[in-house]
């Protein structure tokens, strides 16, 4: 059964004074996939952080998970940008997966051997069980992508957010977390990811949303990745080529 | 895991420690001597180097130079109380910073002689209430003698004769520096005797030859404080004023600030070979190496810079 | 051998060990986050934040307020460190500075106003190890539990914040409350460190032992026994070298700085050991 995961009702959201996107509206449903485009600066992480209670919402409303984003945080997986993290940082492999667990392990207790189990799974799930025991540091740009996406999968969440989890990602870890979010809604999550890669937003999403600090589009992905659209979105950074085909610069 | 157990293990590690680390007192090894004796100050050492004599082992905690108002314990020092059978104090709060702790430390439960006892104690021109440096006048390195050949007798019964002996001939020497002494001040011209030194060491000395003080350029008993501004102005104004000589600096102190007091006031600073010994003696064989060498120097410092005839 | 041992037949060896023991340990651990988090300025801050409390302490209630008063600042200043850090994100060097020197001269302006007070100030600056009693003993032990169990009951969220603010965050965790707990935690440890080795000196027990791990190791628990062996040697090592001169040199090494020296050389080894480690690899 397809019930709303995620609401966005006319949604505008701002940090402090300043408003950051406006009028963002529509629907993501269990066991859909929604690529959420726009140039940089469109306000695709704003939006993702305001799925996570993070960002003011200052008309409008966002439900999640049939309740307020903060109330529905503990099923609310978010993946973000490996270049945000410390590549030198003693964790292993493992132990970075592990950390998807600790909100379920609770404050003052140690993970217990039912959550190893559960991240060993999810790293299973990415492909990258052989690589446990190494430091974090030591695997490539798309490999430490997967591993954050094996954290997510380790909470066992309902929803999963993406911050453009496929940039100067290899192509063997781009089918691995194809794979994995593949698996994932076929177990009913919903997925949200912001991408650049239009052909992988074809390939990869039911659905799209079109954001340039505002609502362009939200519907299916065929109806919203036209030229038309993506020009209206991208202003003149937009390409178009023979036929549909269309590049964007970042 | 890992760090967890680290944490259990230095935990552990803790309380094993704290159960084995010790209150109190132990046994202590022995030197030979009669009596094992510590001493603080150069002078206190003196005193019981003279009386004493062969009978004790002497370990003297401060050394040439060193200031007593402010001073960090070293093992050896400590290792010395622990082993000691007696120890001398100068009192008045000179070794108050430090002494205590470090008496505490060694787990010494003897006895503290205190020099000062018979003392009259001075008050003080400042905040501070009594004067330590009591050894100055000659008649109160009297007392403190007596005290200290007391205490060496008590504890060491055998030796009272000969404590009493040295103590009887060196008490005559100090008597004859209190004659010179006063002669030698005799010959500063009556408006001249007054004093500016580095700090307040010399009350005692003082009042016993009828010299005025002053001023100080650390305005204190101890050596911690500072000159502001104003109090530097107001001793260069009182030093013009007074018609004092000179400014005198002193061994275990720095001559910078009465350098400049005495260019500020356009008198003579009394310094290098001629430094006065304030708070202790100076090294072996130099001339202020005994007590009654140090204060011979500095009356003749003093008597010579003021116009005197020594 | 005999030489390593004979210090410590002496009951205030045996306690001054027992304190730089006891202190090294859990300021290695401590220092394991400040070197992962890179807190070390932060740290140094609060050793001089914490200064003012020790005076004023010291003033209010004589020696024994000292531990009260540096308690009071300590929390002070880890509350407000965090805020400040949390604000400002381009200056938080320029103002923690301001609040590092502020507070210091607070606690000297204090200090000077008491006549007899030198040789004190140096006291609670490189602190006086040798002559440590049963009761700071204890006091250390009580402050070193608590350190350890503030970091033993949140260590794997400090460890998630430490590596992934972002994701910690996202998770529900309020990165403000974990900040202030491991401030707060290094706070402690000054306090504690204040009579042994002193508000100067301690900053190289919560810098040093982490750094030394990090050089030698890539697990967290490998970084943390590093750590913690570092201090234990360098307490042992620097007490007895400091004995040793004293004793049979007439050598005048102070204890607490003769530890953190030693503290210095076993990271200088620890530097040799890795690049040697690199050069084979």
């Amino acid at each position: 059964m397809s019930e709303p995961l995620l609401v966005f009702d006319h949604a505008s959201l701002a940090y402090g004074r300043t408003t950051a996107v406006e009028d963002v509206h529509g629907a993501v449903l269990s066991g859909q996939s929604v690529a959420l485009i726009g140039p940089n600066g469109a306000g695709k992480s704003t939006l993702l952080r305001s799925v996570l209670g993070l960002v003011d919402v200052v008309a409008g409303r966002i439900e999640v998970l049939g309740t307020t984003p903060v109330r529905a945080r503990r099923e609310v997986a978010y993946v973000p940008q490996v270049d945000t993290l410390d590549a030198q940082f003693p964790v292993s492999v493992r132990q970075v997966v592990l950390m998807g667990r600790y909100r379920d392990v609770g404050w003052l207790r140690r993970p217990s051997p039912r959550d190893r189990a559960i991240a060993d799974e999810a790293l299973d799930a990415v492909g990258l069980a052989a690589r446990r025991e190494d430091r974090f540091g030591m695997l490539s740009g798309g490999q430490q992508q997967r591993v954050l996406l094996a954290r997510a999968i380790a909470q066992q969440p309902r929803l999963l957010l993406l911050d453009e989890p496929f940039n100067g990602v290899d192509a063997v870890s781009q089918q691995a977390l194809l794979a994995a979010l593949r698996r994932l809604r076929d177990g009913g999550a919903a997925v949200v990811v912001s991408t650049h890669d239009l052909a992988l937003a074809h390939l990869a999403c039911d659905e799209v949303c079109l954001l340039n600090k505002h609502q362009v589009a939200f519907g299916p992905t065929d109806e919203t990745l036209t030229p038309h659209l993506l020009r209206a979105a991208y202003g003149g950074q937009a390409l178009e080529l023979a036929g549909d085909n269309v590049i964007v610069a970042r | 895991m890992g760090l967890r157990g680290v944490a259990v293990a230095v935990a552990a590690g803790a309380i094993a420690l704290l159960a084995c680390a010790p209150g109190g007192g132990e046994q202590r090894p022995d030197s030979g001597a009669a009596l094992d004796v510590v001493a603080t100050t150069p002078v206190l050492a003196d005193f019981v180097r003279n009386v004493g004599g062969d009978r004790v082992h002497l370990v003297q905690i401060l050394k040439p130079g060193v200031d007593p108002h402010d001073y960090e314990a070293s093992p050896a020092d400590i290792q010395a109380i622990a082993d000691a059978d007696l120890v001398v104090e100068n009192g008045v709060g000179l070794e108050a910073a430090w002494l205590d702790d470090t008496v505490a430390a060694a787990d010494y439960h003897g006895q503290v002689v205190d020099g000062s006892r018979g003392v009259t104690i001075l008050a003080g021109t400042g905040e501070e209430s009594r004067d330590p440096h009591i050894w100055h006048d000659p008649a109160n390195a009297r007392i403190m003698v007596g005290d200290i050949a007391a205490a060496l007798a008590a504890k060491d019964p055998a030796g009272t004769a000969g404590a009493e002996r040295n103590a009887a001939g060196y008490d005559a020497k100090l008597a004859a520096l209190d004659v010179e002494n006063k002669a030698a001040i005799g010959t500063i011209p009556a408006t001249q005797r007054k004093l500016v030194t580095n700090h307040d060491a010399f009350g005692y000395y003082c009042a016993r030859y009828g010299i005025t003080f002053v001023g100080s350029i650390i305005p204190s008993f101890d050596t911690s404080a500072e000159l502001s501004g104003n109090e530097v102005s107001d001793l260069v104004a009182e030093i013009r004023r007074t018609g004092v000589r000179a400014v005198f600096s002193e061994s275990s102190l720095p001559p910078k600030t009465a350098e400049t007091v005495a260019r500020e006031a356009g008198v003579q600073v009394v310094e290098g070979e001629d430094t006065l010994y304030a708070d202790g003696l100076g090294p072996v064989g130099s001339p202020g190496g005994t007590y009654l060498s140090a204060e011979r120097h500095n009356t003749a410092t003093i008597v010579k810079a003021l116009g005197g005839r020594v | 051998m005999r030489y390593l041992i004979e210090p410590f037949g002496s009951p205030f060896m045996q306690r001054a060990l027992a304190e730089a023991l006891l202190l090294g340990a859990v300021a290695a651990v401590v220092s394991v986050f400040v070197v992962l988090r890179r807190l070390a300025f932060v740290s140094d801050v609060l050793t001089h934040t914490v200064f003012p409390g020790v005076v004023i302490g010291f003033v209010v209630a004589g020696t024994g307020g000292i531990v009260w008063g540096a308690l009071v600042f300590a929390v002070l200043s880890a509350v407000l460190i965090t805020v400040l850090a949390a604000r400002s994100r381009v200056t938080e060097d320029a103002s923690m500075a301001i609040v590092l020197t502020g507070f210091f001269a607070v606690g000297v302006v204090l200090v000077s106003r008491q006549t007899s007070f030198t040789s004190d100030l140096t006291a609670f600056l490189f602190g006086r190890i040798l002559t440590v009693d049963r009761q700071q003993l204890v006091m250390t032990a009580v402050l070193g539990a608590a350190v350890l169990l503030l970091l033993g009951l949140l260590g794997k969220e400090l460890l998630f914040r430490a590596f992934d603010p972002a994701g910690a965050e996202a998770r529900g965790y309020r990165v403000l409350v974990l900040d202030l707990v491991l401030n707060l935690a290094v706070a402690l440890v000054v306090v504690a460190a204040v009579r042994a080795v002193g508000t100067v000196l301690v900053i190289a027990l919560l810098v040093v032992p982490g750094a030394a791990g990090r050089l030698l190791s890539d697990r967290l628990a490998g970084i943390a026994l590093v750590a913690v062996g570092t201090a234990l040697l360098a307490g042992w090592l620097g007490l007895v070298a400091s004995w040793q001169a004293s004793v049979n040199h007439e050598l005048r090494l102070a204890s607490g700085a003769t530890v953190v020296l030693v503290l210095v050389l076993l990271y200088g080894a620890a530097a040799g050991i890795a690049a040697l480690r690199k050069v084979r690899t």
